[in-house]
């Protein structure tokens, strides 16, 4: 297979006929309430050794399609036109046995969740063996040589201790690698990848990536690289499509779409995503307005036209149209009739941002704070050895009146722990944690006053899981009142509810709405509203956008900061998406296995000196600009656990630049880092010797 | 009187369900009308099953409470003219019909089947119910607090799995501790156990609003007393209510046996759905631990609850069938169909007749609500 595919496969493509050839593909479901099309009038070319994305937001059909070439569409979905060509066959008039020979083994696919694409009763060499037994019929002593050398290929250590094991006993990012060993075992010439990194942390993410490109190149595999992330996108494809509901809306070379959008939707798609360069008072995020259609309730003509800018009526809406030639370049296509007419190089008219908010008085102080859990093995009778989980360990953090300041960091490193101290669900082992002048690190939330409660609350981050499902909007949002001790009449709360509504800018009527009548941005705005329904203090945001959509991200980002610039509220923005922060935050913390590591303004976090972590996870951050240059840092392994965290520094375990610190990294390993002052209100904790840090290069920049 | 022949019993038997019939069919008709509306209830009538299964308890139901207009005679009325034992069909010297024949003391068997269901409609889902309050309440805690709680609660939820089903109902009835405090002790804790839930679920809601809890309290109170000493005490002063000392040791032996079933349940759901956000809202906005198990988690755990109350109502209907079979509980005339199969069964080698009607009954009522339960797990899914 390595030398089937010549290296220059992809510079040859345009002579070569197409690998996977799609062809005005129509697919639908048949539900109770009748036909409802998920994909329409979809063409697209794959061709041998070339990596296409698929980029769209949830609902657009870009699974579907992939659902489709494998012919896996359910009971109920079908292909009802057009055809699915691989290898010029039509993959559509193949019977079960031709497909049943052809998939896993000529294409494979990789899913979203590694758990639960993995047998967790199986061993792991079993799982992988199988697939070169059952397609080749190869021994097994063959087939296991063979999935050791894979697991080698996509760099986990210790294969043979991993072929060994249930999935349940390694970690997320060693499940989606052996996953991905597993879906190129019996070497296919088409991978089809399903938001493969969407359920892994940013650093874990960047080394799948890493991945996913070199084998590309290695296997000389075709991909089809399905994704909501621009960024991650351009940093593994070689040809993009944008699909928007059902249709592929754009498609072309990566660098020719990214640079030259033509279709109104891509457009949206790159104003409401946080770029170098965004600016929270100057240049603010712009959502796309509306919402995407019902599939069943889609327009005429031009699906995105009731939320396009330049709708023209009688044009845009008068029948239905295929893509159109964008004109500069031959494979760059387009679904728009006013490619011509609309300037695409205008400047959006950006609202008004509002001014820079002066930050006032510290509202919220952090001070040495330490908070343990004791796990103990046997709960029913006590014994057994307790354990000691450090979740967090010295937090020191200040937060003033109408200041946004981001916690940063991967899962595992105790940020919700601190956010559960803030809200009281927790208690803190040692440290002080005061709210105005009132101490409230070891005071429960039901041992606080209304007020107190009140002043202090989250807006969390699943919008699908904050509101419960049996109650209507209206009645939570008073229970909440009711429970601030906000009015005192069932009446007076109710008129204080319907003001929140307007405030989150969603209609009176929501009142009476149960909360799965809402899409998933109308719920992070209830869930916004709630939290801002007693007149807070600070608010914790943990990651309130990573769930969404991202042209619905952009407004709630808005509405969040409009509210709190009008409250002057304190807001801790807890999230791992750097994009986001740099755009919204006034200071920077970041966090690693309960630390601090560094911390100081958003600017200064950014720029050189960085602490070793903030700079891998800097370079970890997929950003959707070509202009952009990065260093790219993969760290090593996995984040330790906070059982039996590493002696000395926490990061040294995965560190890329311990050999630069004194006696060659032992004192890494030895002593706990002293917290260095780099500038004003800038600390680094790292024992790397000043001139070292501050030679370091920016990570990203602007080409 | 020469007997009636096969087709005119079908038809005799039919026919004499006539009332039934038409409230099935009027009960069809308004959900069909409806059905739009209904949500859950409204797309059971979506599929076969579904159909199928309210067709089946809608039937029973009805039957059971017009079983005075349905049954020809009484179930305990002896025709000692007509004979013991006579087959389907018979006709009596003053024209009255046995369809289904008489059984070994000469009663009809028609009739004391329809009675029968009488006893199985009150029992079964009444028991259940009191086992869902006892298990609710005991599951919440367990899954909510973790710990030391669950650990207790669940010891002696197994402990009491883990005891023979059969063996226990021996104990509970055999006269020796029927006649001492133990049934109506563990009546009285089991019947506390909705006063104290229904008192909880609006004491943490309403707290903040003295004026509506007071009433809310105050009808809990009155109606649970009133519930509580009629059926513990036998001591209702409005003499509406009451139940036999063999009732009551059945009643309180089938919420025994079935509530740790339910209180597993409870535990896992709990267990799940505590970890939503919902749940972590309502703790951040200060509230008390038992507004967040009765408000923000028991309404979210209600589809497996009631898709759970259906089979236990249909293995509720088996364990009375199986406990009237042994003889234990209830009065040994008495028309309930367990009872009415055993009776049967000491003649069943030379008359076949009276055994079946009461055995199919129950496997009909059964299978029901095992479709019923079937089909509204399906439909609740497909939200």
């Amino acid at each position: 297979m390595l030398d089937e595919k010549p290296e220059e496969a992809g510079a040859a493509a345009a002579t070569e006929a197409p690998l996977l050839e799609i062809d005005n593909l129509y697919i639908s479901f048949f539900t109770r309430a009748g036909e409802i099309p998920a994909v329409m009038d979809f063409s697209c070319k794959v061709m041998p050794g070339e990596a296409m994305g698929l980029v769209g937001e949830s609902g657009c059909g870009k699974s579907t399609v992939a659902l489709g070439i494998m012919q896996d569409l359910g009971k109920n979905g079908r292909i009802v036109g057009g055809s699915i060509k691989f290898h010029g066959r039509d993959l559509c008039l193949m019977t079960e046995a031709e497909l049943r020979s052809l998939r896993g083994s000529a294409i494979s696919m990789v899913y979203q969740e590694p758990m639960a694409s993995l047998n967790p009763g199986m061993k792991i060499g079993k799982q992988l063996t199988e697939v070169p037994i059952i397609h080749e019929g190869i021994s097994e002593a063959d087939a296991e040589k063979r999935a050791l050398q894979l697991l080698d290929a996509v760099r986990l250590p210790d294969p043979a201790r991993v072929m060994g094991s249930y999935p349940h006993q390694i970690s997320g990012g060693q499940q989606q690698r052996i996953v991905i060993a597993m879906a190129l075992l019996s070497k296919p010439e088409l991978l089809l990848m399903d938001e493969p990194t969407t359920a892994l942390d940013v650093t874990v993410e960047a080394g799948i990536v890493d991945l996913v490109k070199d084998l590309g190149k290695e296997f000389g595999a075709s991909m089809l690289f399905i994704s909501h992330n621009l960024g991650l996108v351009l940093e593994t494809c070689d040809r993009i499509t944008v699909m928007y509901s059902g249709e592929a809306v754009e498609t072309g070379e990566i660098k020719t779409v990214f640079d030259n959008m033509r279709h109104p939707y891509t457009q949206g798609l790159f104003r409401s995503i946080p770029l170098p360069g965004a600016d929270k008072n100057a240049r603010p995020l712009i959502a796309i307005p509306g919402q995407l259609p019902l599939p069943h309730q889609r327009p005429t003509g031009c699906n995105f036209g009731p939320r396009c800018d330049h709708f023209v009526d009688g044009v845009c809406n008068k029948a239905d149209f295929k893509m159109q030639p964008a004109g500069d370049t031959p494979d760059h296509w387009s679904r728009c009739l006013r490619i011509g007419e609309i300037d695409w190089t205008a400047e959006p008219e950006h609202q008004t941002g509002g001014e820079k908010v002066d930050v006032g008085d510290v509202v919220l102080k952090i001070d040495g704070l330490k908070k343990y859990y004791e796990v103990s093995a046997n709960k029913m009778f006590g014994g057994g050895e307790t354990r000691t989980v450090k979740a967090n360990e010295s937090i020191n953090l200040e937060a003033r009146e109408a200041e946004t300041v981001a916690i940063v960091g991967e899962s595992g490193c105790g940020k919700s722990t601190l956010a559960k101290v803030l809200l009281g669900l927790e208690t803190s082992t040692e440290g002080e944690v005061t709210l105005g002048n009132l101490e409230i690190g070891e005071l429960e939330v039901q041992k606080r006053d209304p007020k107190t409660v009140g002043s202090v609350q989250m807006v969390f981050q699943n919008p699908f899981d904050t509101l419960n499902p049996s109650h209507t909007v209206g009645s939570q949002i008073i229970r909440t009142l009711e429970k601030f001790g906000v009015g005192s009449s069932q009446e007076e709360r109710r008129e204080r509810m319907l003001e929140l509504l307007d405030l989150v800018k969603l209609p009176r009527a929501f009142e009476h709405r149960m909360p799965r009548q809402l899409s998933g941005g109308q719920k992070q705005r209830i869930g916004v509203a709630r939290a801002f329904a007693g007149g807070p203090k600070v608010v914790v945001a943990d990651e309130p956008v990573s769930a969404l959509d991202v042209s619905v991200q952009a407004a709630v980002t808005e509405l969040l900061m409009d509210i709190q610039r009008e409250s002057r509220t304190t807001m801790l923005f807890i999230s791992h998406d750097l994009s986001i922060v740099r755009y919204i935050a006034d200071r920077v913390v970041v966090m690693y296995l309960g630390h601090i590591v560094e911390s100081g303004t958003t600017d200064q976090v950014f720029a050189p000196p960085y602490h070793p972590y903030t700079e891998a996870l800097l370079s970890a951050v997929p950003i959707a600009d070509t202009k952009v240059k990065k260093k790219r840092i993969v760290l090593e392994g996995d984040i330790p656990s906070a059982v039996n965290p590493p002696s000395g520094c926490v990061f040294q375990t995965r560190c890329p630049r311990k050999q630069d610190a004194p006696e060659g990294g032992k004192i890494c390993e030895r002593e706990a880092p002293p917290v260095k002052t780099m500038d004003s209100g800038h600390t680094v904790k790292c024992h790397l010797a000043d001139e070292i840090l501050k030679r370091m290069d920016p990570v990203i920049a602007l080409a | 009187m020469p007997p009636l022949g096969t087709s005119e019993i079908v038809f005799g038997v039919l026919a004499a369900f006539t009332p039934v019939w038409i409230a099935v069919a009027l009960l069809f008709v308004v959900s069909f009308a409806f059905q739009r509306r209904l949500s859950l209830y409204g797309r059971l009538f979506e599929t076969g099953p579904g159909l199928v299964g309210v067709f089946i308890c809608a039937f029973w139901l009805f039957t059971a409470l017009m079983a005075d207009l349905v049954a020809p005679h009484g179930p305990l009325e002896v025709f000692a003219s007509v004979g013991k034992n006579k087959v389907p069909g018979t006709i009596g010297p003053e024209g009255e019909m046995f369809l289904l024949g008489t059984d070994k003391l000469a009663r009809d068997v028609f009739s004391r089947m329809v009675y029968g269901s009488q006893i199985v409609m009150v029992i079964a889902p009444a028991a259940t119910l009191f086992a869902f309050m006892v298990g609710v309440t005991l599951g919440l805690p367990a899954g909510y607090f973790g710990g030391r709680t669950d650990t207790v609660l669940s010891f002696l939820a197994n402990l009491v799995l883990a005891f023979p089903v059969i063996l226990l109902f021996y104990l509970l009835v055999t006269p020796g501790i029927r006649e001492t405090a133990v049934p109506q002790v563990m009546s009285g804790v089991f019947f506390l156990f909705p006063i104290i839930f229904f008192a909880t679920l609006f004491y943490t809601r309403f707290k903040e609003r003295p004026q509506l809890l007071a009433i809310q309290l105050g009808v809990v109170a009155i109606l649970g007393g009133w519930i509580y000493s009629s059926l513990v005490f036998n001591a209702d002063p409005f003499g509406l209510l009451s139940l036999e000392p063999n009732e009551l040791n059945i009643f309180v032996a089938v919420v025994f046996a079935s509530s740790p079933g339910v209180f597993r349940i409870v535990r896992g759901l709990t267990l799940d759905i505590s970890t939503r956000d919902y749940v972590a809202a309502a703790q951040t906005r200060g509230e008390g631990p038992w507004y967040i198990m009765l408000w923000e988690i028991l309404p979210n755990a209600r589809g497996p609850l009631i898709v759970d109350a259906c089979l236990r109502i249909g293995y509720t209907t088996i364990l009375l069938g199986t406990l009237g079979y042994f003889g234990l509980g209830l009065i040994p005339e008495s028309p309930d169909w367990g009872t009415s199969i055993k009776e049967a069964s000491q003649l069943l080698r030379l008359y076949a007749h009276p055994a079946l009607p009461p055995a199919i009954a129950l496997m009909s009522f059964v299978l029901g609500l095992n479709l019923l339960a079937d089909a509204l797990r399906e439909q609740s899914l497909k939200d």
